[in-house]
């Protein structure tokens, strides 16, 4: 059997590089502790996600949406402590806006088959 | 103002009506028994199993602030002619509690259910029942608020 491929469109998933191993992307961790939104999306003062609203580490290694852990940050309340563990919050800047598209490989074509007998 | 933080705090509540339709998921003795709006929940707490509270039910009223989850809401027990608060040595007769997490120790992290369970394993591991020392000073002049007050907090593992 022929297949001509009339047309085709990939998808590609972006995330976030976490620095987890695991690759499940809806594992409890890629959770951001303070909104509780995945990472993939933004946090609930961003419309888009992505670079505009970038993830921050702690030198602890926890992650969160920046706005969210800047939110908390700025409250007296924080004492500048990590939400999760309680050190004091020091980042790793390097870390700021990296993100790998690493899905790149899981595109998907689909293809429309012409088939005899078979109309448009 | 954090109001779209609001959506954190419905994904709580359909977290909790989830869990507690489940038996195997639900958090024994802790039941969820009104939550109208995202300002006031009500809760059931009792002790299972061996404790001084054994068959003794409290209510929970927990109040959120505007803030949530960036401030800890207010959480109190329910004292009404129906229900009591218990005698704990960090429990107020006016309801009040003196816990940590509900003040200096809380963290965006943490939730409601979170607050539930604390609560109640403050409860379990309560050796002697007894009143917090200075309770009717503190009844007399408390704000209707728990969280304007400065507790001092004791030993959290009482
Ligand atoms: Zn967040
Ligand atoms: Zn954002
Ligand atoms: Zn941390």
């Amino acid at each position: 059997m022929k297949i001509t491929v009339k047309r085709w469109h990939a998808i590609a998933q972006w995330q976030w590089d976490t620095g987890k191993t695991d690759d499940n992307g809806d594992a409890e961790e890629d959770v951001c502790g303070i909104c509780r939104i995945p990472f993939e999306g933004c946090c609930p003062t961003c419309k888009v996600p992505g670079d505009d609203c970038p993830l921050i580490w702690g030198e602890c290694s926890h992650v969160f949406h920046m706005h969210c852990l800047l939110k908390w940050i700025g409250t007296a309340a924080s004492k500048q402590q990590c939400p999760m563990d309680r050190r004091p919050w020091g980042e790793t800047i390097a870390h700021l806006s990296v993100h790998t598209p690493r899905n790149l490989d899981r595109i998907s074509i689909s293809s429309d088959r012409r088939e005899k007998g078979r109309r448009e | 103002m954090s109001v779209v933080y609001s959506r954190r705090l419905k994904k709580e509540l359909q977290e909790i009506q989830i869990e507690q339709a489940d038996p195997t998921k639900r958090a024994a003795g802790i039941q969820l028994l009104q939550a109208d709006d995202l300002k006031i929940w009500f809760f059931s707490i009792e002790v299972l199993g061996e404790s001084l509270y054994k068959n003794e039910v409290f209510h929970l009223m927990v109040r959120f602030d505007p803030e949530y989850p960036f401030k800890s809401p207010a959480v109190q027990f329910v004292v009404s002619d129906k229900v009591k608060p218990p005698v704990h040595p960090h429990v107020y007769t006016n309801g009040h509690i003196c816990a940590s997490i509900l003040g200096d120790d809380w963290s965006p992290t943490l939730s409601v259910m979170a607050i539930c369970i604390t609560i109640q394993s403050m409860l379990a591991s309560c050796k002697k029942k007894e009143l917090p020392e200075g309770n009717d000073d503190y009844v007399r002049t408390a704000p209707d608020n728990p969280k304007k007050t400065r507790f001092v907090y004791h030993d959290d593992t009482v």
